[in-house]
Formats: C-alpha cells, sequence, structure tokens
C-alpha cells in the first residue's frame, strides 16, 4: 500500500509531528504485526510491533528516502531478530515453542465456509511450523517476499544486503519449505497438495 | 563419466535458478536455457511444480487484522545517536586539550623549579643530564621545561602539537568527514599560530644565545599553551554544542 503524500507524511514526521507520523503508523501497521506475527508468533508480536513503531519514530533522521516501508519493514525485522537471538541464549522459550503456544493459524477469514475455514487453519498451522524450521535470514526473504509481496528491490533495501543475496535467501527459504510440505503432501489440502 | 559429471553440474546449476524462475525475475537468455532443460529433465519439472505450490501456499496465508492499535500517544524521546566521526572530533579535541594542559602544566612547574638558576646554569645542566645521566635535584625539576620539545613546535613551525598527536590517533583522524577535518584543522591552526608565537622567540634565543632571556621565552610558552588550551576548550564547547554530542536519551 503506497500513500500519495508519504513524503510529505515522512517530513512532518521528521520534523516531530506526531499526527502525521501516526498517520503512517495506520498505514504499515498490519505489515509491521503480520511480520513480527510470522517470525516470533502472536505473544510476542505485539510487543514487537510496538517498538518498531517508537524506534521508527526515534529514527526518522537516518531514513534517506527510497521505500519508507522498506526501511519500517527493516527495523521490525531487526527486532525480531534481536528478540530471536535473546531466545536463542534462553532454551527454555525456544522459537517452536512460542510458535507452537501463539500460532498465528487462527486468523479468521470473513470469506471462508465452516469446511473451507477448518482446512485453511490447518493449511497455516503446518505452513507456521514450516516457517519456524527455517533460518531466521531466509524466514524473513520468504515471509516479506511470499506473504508480503516485496519486490526483489525493496527486499534488499529491507534486508540491508545486495539483490544476488535476497535471490538466494528466498531460494533457499522456499527450498526448506518444500522439503517440510513435500513430507507432509498428505495432511495438505487437496489444492495445496504437492504432486507426487 | 565425464559427461555425466557435466550433466549434474548443470542440473545443480538449472534447480538454482528454479526459483528466480517461479518469480519471473530470471534474465531472457537464463530463462530460455531453463525452459529448454526444464523440457528434457522431469526431476525439474517435479521440484518446479512443488515450488511452485509452496509459493502458492504461503501467499494464502492470510494477513491477521491488528489486536490493536499502534499509534502512539505521545512523542517518544527522540535517539541522538553522534555520528562516529562526531564521536572522533570529541576525541581528538579532547586528547589535544588534555596534552596541551598537560604540557602548560610542565612547563609552569619547570619554570618554578629552574627560576633559582640562570639559564646558562640550566643549559649545563641540561647538557649533564644528557651526556653522564647524573642530575642533581634541580636538574631533575628543570628538565620537564624541555619536554614539550618532543612534541617538536621549535623544530617544524607548521606543524602544531595536535599535527604531532595524530599518528597517536592514528586512523581516525584520516578517516574524519572533510568538513571535520576542516573543522581539526582550523583548532590545529590556531593552536599553531598561538604556538609558533610562543616558540619562535625560544628558537631564537637558543640559537643565538642572546635576545630575548629564557625567562621571557618561558613566559611566552606558558601564554601560548594557556591560549592553546584556552582556545581548544572553546572550539571543544562549541563543537559538543554544534553537534549535540552528549544529548543522548
Amino acid at each position: 500500500m503506497v500513500i500519495a503524500d508519504e513524503g510529505e507524511l515522512v517530513r512532518s514526521s521528521r520534523k516531530g509531528d506526531l499526527g502525521a507520523f501516526n498517520t503512517l503508523v495506520q498505514v504499515y501497521q498490519r505489515q509491521v504485526y503480520n511480520l513480527c506475527l510470522r517470525m516470533l508468533g502472536s505473544a510476542a508480536a505485539e510487543d514487537a510491533a510496538q517498538e518498531a513503531f517508537i524506534t521508527a519514530y526515534r529514527r526518522l533522521d537516518s531514513f534517506r528516502g527510497g521505500s519508507f516501508r522498506a526501511w519500517l519493514l527493516r527495523i521490525a525485522a531487526n527486532i525480531c531478530c534481536d528478540e530471536l537471538r535473546r531466545r536463542r541464549s534462553r532454551p527454555a522459550a525456544s522459537l517452536e515453542a512460542a510458535l507452537e503456544a501463539g500460532s498465528p493459524a487462527d486468523v479468521p477469514s470473513h470469506l471462508a465456509g465452516p469446511e473451507e475455514e477448518a482446512l485453511r487453519r490447518e493449511l497455516a498451522r503446518h505452513l507456521q511450523q514450516g516457517l519456524a524450521t527455517v533460518p531466521a535470514e531466509q524466514r524473513l526473504a520468504i515471509i516479506l517476499r511470499d506473504i508480503h509481496g516485496l519486490s526483489y528491490e525493496e527486499l534488499a533495501e529491507a534486508l540491508g544486503c545486495s539483490l544476488g543475496t535476497v535471490k538466494s535467501r528466498i531460494a533457499r527459504g522456499r527450498a526448506r519449505m518444500r522439503e517440510y510440505l513435500v513430507a507432509r503432501r498428505e495432511l495438505l489440502p487437496r489444492r495445496f497438495r504437492l504432486k507426487e | 563419466m565425464m559427461l555425466k559429471a557435466l550433466l549434474q553440474f548443470r542440473h545443480r546449476r538449472f534447480r538454482r535458478d528454479l526459483s528466480v524462475y517461479v518469480d519471473d525475475m530470471l534474465p531472457e537468455r537464463a530463462r530460455r536455457r531453463l525452459e529448454a532443460h526444464l523440457d528434457s529433465c522431469q526431476a525439474c519439472r517435479q521440484e518446479l511444480a512443488e515450488l511452485r505450490s509452496t509459493v502458492e501456499a504461503l501467499g494464502s496465508l492470510p494477513m491477521a487484522e491488528v489486536p490493536r492499535s499502534f499509534t502512539l500517544a505521545a512523542a517518544p524521546v527522540a535517539e541522538v545517536s553522534p555520528r562516529p566521526t562526531a564521536r572522533r572530533l570529541e576525541f581528538g579535541l579532547r586528547l589535544a586539550t588534555a596534552t596541551a594542559a598537560f604540557v602548560l602544566a610542565l612547563v609552569v612547574v619547570g619554570d618554578f623549579a629552574g627560576l633559582p638558576g640562570g639559564g646558562e646554569e640550566e643549559e649545563e645542566v641540561r647538557g649533564e643530564l644528557f651526556s653522564a645521566a647524573q642530575g642533581t635535584p634541580a636538574a631533575m625539576e628543570a628538565a620537564p621545561v624541555e619536554t614539550p620539545e618532543p612534541y617538536g613546535i621549535t623544530d617544524v613551525p607548521g606543524i602544531s602539537d595536535v599535527e604531532r598527536l595524530a599518528p597517536a590517533v592514528g586512523a581516525d583522524v584520516s578517516e574524519e568527514e572533510p568538513s571535520e577535518k576542516e573543522a581539526l584543522e582550523e583548532a590545529e591552526v590556531e593552536e599553531e599560530a598561538e604556538a609558533g608565537a610562543a616558540e619562535a622567540p625560544a628558537v631564537a634565543e637558543e640559537e643565538e644565545g642572546g635576545g630575548l632571556s629564557r625567562e621571557e621565552a618561558v613566559r611566552w610558552l606558558e601564554v601560548g599553551l594557556g591560549a592553546s588550551v584556552g582556545v581548544l576548550v572553546v572550539v571543544w564547547a562549541f563543537a559538543r554544542f554544534q553537534r549535540r554530542i552528549g544529548n543522548r536519551p
């Protein structure tokens, strides 16, 4: 989602206009929250998203133009990586456990019927568990590419790396997800069942 | 055997390209080569189909609604992280100020200690110190008077003690941005002017052995160093104020 006067809102925010910044928050909060949700699980996503916006406001001076969305998602991604690092140093609170406890699989869909809804939840649960097995950098890349729909260029900006690295991370992340889903093909809804 | 290894190598390379191909981001030539390979390679076709299903499945994940609004009720305290160059400048100025103050203290102490003796006597004492390594208490105290010399304001008039310190500060100073450099150089020039003015009579006195007395030279040196310290402190305070160093949340 791109708003026409985003640049103006960023400029006003830099001058201390909190209202302008909050307009940007409203535009991007769903994307930031969903990134945190996929990376950390629902238990920690809320705090991480709030921290991302506070950090973004404080560091507005470091925004050098380009895609504001990519810049914002980069801040959120860094916060998620910091949280994952903290968790690694505390084995009791492992990522897997956090994802199991607060899986975002129960995101309601208003369009589906009960059966479709059940299948969708099942798929979402498998995908979330599969994502948890992918290394953080590759997971970030495939979440931002395949769920958030960022272009390769935006991804390079959001991840702070070259296009080549972006392609490689996406390819390796997808390959891991493919292996995970192939091993559970019979559990997936028919529409997404991987061919034998 | 060789052919089989070559085919395996090509196959691995094509597999690597599959992900970019799914996103339609493969350059035209590479895309045509991959499609030709796909026609003849069942394993790659299978992998491509699985990869497409994986991407489609990931894309089907719904975006959750936010549990609450993340708008900020009040502006958080701005985070002003000083740039590394600003920190280096601050460090350089602090070091230069400390050095100038230290040298000034040495000169003043040496001056008071050396006052009872005349200029010629001190010269003799210094000679003894260097040649026979024997020193009276007076000579030991007088020695610090000469310590500024290694910082060498005397022999090369164009170089101040800040520049002399540059090797000690090392890469830090050399990495300064042009604007920072200018500021530092400005400080150096100011100090150099002061120090140069103070040192010129001393050189004259030492070389010609007459004209200005040693006491007067030391006075000039003290005045010069004092002014240098003052200038450096002002520059340092100005830089701090300008760059808001230290104004951290």
